[in-house]
């Protein structure tokens, strides 16, 4: 896979506060980045710094290898922060002047009105528009021109849950699509259900990155308990069960990890085969806002 | 570049308040006119039948035009706060400009104001010199380079706002200080030592429309048909060529600083 995006040592500061801190991360091609953290901890100033409107202080960074320029600008579809565009302009001219800036044929402005639900009121003026409206049409600009890279802050920001909804459908669309995604959120639900990886910020700090499974935990784990055996014959006879890991005994109970491809049912059929009926068997959901909390403690 | 200032046109053609200043000061304009050369001033020296009349009228023409550039000025303020309040400066470079690229159509922009109203004017100062004037006199090509140099004023002026505008970002503290800098300017002229106290820059910029009435007067001190009288020294002034070039100097160093802050600075 190539790197879209070398991110090596950025730092920046606003006066005394250091807002990022030799920051280093590499994005490749196909990769539905998360940077998650809480408010202030530097998410949007490092899309800022990629975005070239704010100056990083010390380190560099490269899209597509090469140095930041405004023609690869051109090739990322971005909303950083609020949507921003000319309030006396009607949607199909603010767009329509997005499509200049970018070198994009005019003819993507109904397309992407459509793709975010606003062609019938392509017509109004951007100040008559709703919160949410404004964020559709902020995603309706970054989609011009297909590009193949997407930074998005927040881009459920201000939607109804509807909204919310239809977005993330056409994230996870863009995604199915094979586009570079980097979104900065600090909802984990959201990060949870689109990312394939993600970095975690805290304080300017990167704390962890790498897939979202490892960085997460967010594997389910299975529980097990068969009350008619002992305790201890059932812990041996799983920790020799093909693909089981992380074995934690909490009671009587027994929480354990399975490779991927491997269910509940084979842990059964596994058991059984050792002479163990199991009294109870399930699936724990992983607690991702636990897990979250703890790497940002 | 020429892609530069469609977009730019793009940006302002639907926006009422650019319509509303444009429509004021090219109405305006003629109508003042008018009214100015049907004035009777007693004891004052000067002709005012001849005030439509070439060469006259472009000297005349352009000194009133003068004020109303201060009224374009404001308006390229306007233009460029808006681009900070909307954030769309912001969002330009996010899709795939360079802050170059937007130093560079704002002054491709003010310079086709800086045409349009020099053009406007050519049109007016014919109109009213042809119906005035004795046809055939041969006089107007006489003194129209003060069309030329009305339109550098225009783009000092523009040049002045873009730079405040760049540097308040706030679009009604910029108008204030805008408007208020001539009288800002005065008071630091105080404290500064002749003759550098004659090369402010709003003032610089206002003398390249020289006052008629002054320059009639002048005239004819120097050429000694008012005896005896020497010139106050208020209006002793520094000649219009050099005047022009300092100006020039002045446009050129207010992009540089622009350009030069909107590179330093992060776009918030």
């Amino acid at each position: 896979m190539a790197a879209v995006l070398n991110i090596n040592g950025i730092s920046k500061s606003y006066g005394k506060v250091k807002a990022l801190t030799n920051l280093s991360l590499q994005i490749n091609q196909g990769e539905v980045y998360g940077i998650l953290g809480p408010n202030g901890s530097g998410k949007t100033t490092t899309l800022g710094i990629l975005l070239d409107v704010l100056n990083a202080d010390t380190g560099s960074f490269t899209w597509f290898g090469k140095a930041p320029c405004k023609e690869s600008r051109r090739k990322i579809g971005s909303i950083l922060e609020t949507p921003n565009f000319y309030p006396y302009l009607t949607a199909r001219q603010n767009l329509s002047l997005v499509c200049k800036i970018k070198h994009v044929n005019e003819t993507e402005v109904d397309r992407v009105l459509s793709v975010v639900n606003l062609i019938g009121r392509a017509d109004s003026k951007f100040k008559t528009f709703s919160l949410g409206m404004k964020q559709r049409l902020a995603l309706a600009s970054a989609l011009l021109g297909d590009p193949e890279i997407l930074v998005l802050d927040e881009p459920t920001n201000g939607l109804d849950p509807q909204g919310i909804a239809e977005v993330r459908t056409i994230i996870k669309d863009l995604t199915k699509a094979g586009k570079t995604i980097i979104m900065a959120s600090h909802i984990l639900d959201e990060v949870e259900k689109i990312c394939s990886h993600v970095a975690v910020l805290k304080s300017g700090n990167l704390l962890t990155f790498g897939p979202i499974q490892s960085v997460l935990n967010s594997q389910e784990s299975v529980f097990v308990a068969a009350n008619n055996v002992e305790t201890e014959l059932l812990k041996l006879c799983l920790s020799q069960i093909d693909g089981v890991s992380n074995i934690k005994q909490a009671g009587n109970k027994f929480f354990l990890m399975l490779v991927q491809g491997k269910d509940s049912a084979y842990l059964n059929k596994a058991l059984f085969e050792k002479g163990i009926v199991a009294t109870e068997l399930g699936i724990q959901k992983p607690d991702l806002e636990a897990n979250f909390l703890a790497l940002i403690k | 570049m020429l892609e530069l200032l469609k977009i730019e046109y793009k940006k302002i053609i639907p926006y009422t308040t650019f319509w509303v200043i444009f429509g004021l000061v090219f109405t305006l304009t003629p109508i003042v006119f008018y009214g100015i050369g049907q004035f009777k001033i007693q004891g004052l020296p000067v002709d005012m039948a001849s005030t439509y009349r070439f060469p006259d009228v472009w000297n005349n023409l352009t000194y009133l035009a003068s004020w109303f550039n201060l009224l374009i000025g404001m308006c390229v303020v306007i233009l460029v706060c808006n681009e900070f309040s909307f954030k769309t400066f912001r969002q330009n470079v996010i899709d795939g400009q360079s802050k170059a690229d937007f130093i560079l159509s704002k002054i491709l922009l003010m310079t086709s104001f800086a045409l349009f109203s020099t053009l406007y004017l050519l049109v007016v100062g014919a109109l009213f010199g042809f119906i005035s004037s004795k046809s055939g006199d041969g006089l107007f090509f006489k003194d129209i380079s003060y069309l030329a140099i009305y339109g550098i004023q225009a783009l000092g002026y523009m040049s002045i706002g873009l730079l405040i505008a760049v540097l308040i970002r706030s679009t009604a503290l910029s108008i204030i200080i805008f408007l208020f800098s001539i009288l800002i300017e005065s008071i630091l002229q105080f404290f500064v030592p002749a003759p550098f106290d004659k090369y402010f820059p709003m003032e610089i910029i206002a003398n390249l429309t020289p006052n008629p009435i002054v320059s009639s007067m002048m005239n004819q001190v120097n050429q000694g048909a008012i005896q005896g009288v020497q010139p106050p020294a208020i209006f002793e002034q520094i000649p219009l060529s050099a005047t022009v070039g300092v100006a020039i100097i002045y446009i050129l160093v207010f992009w540089s600083v622009s350009y030069f802050i909107l590179t330093k600075k992060d776009i918030r």
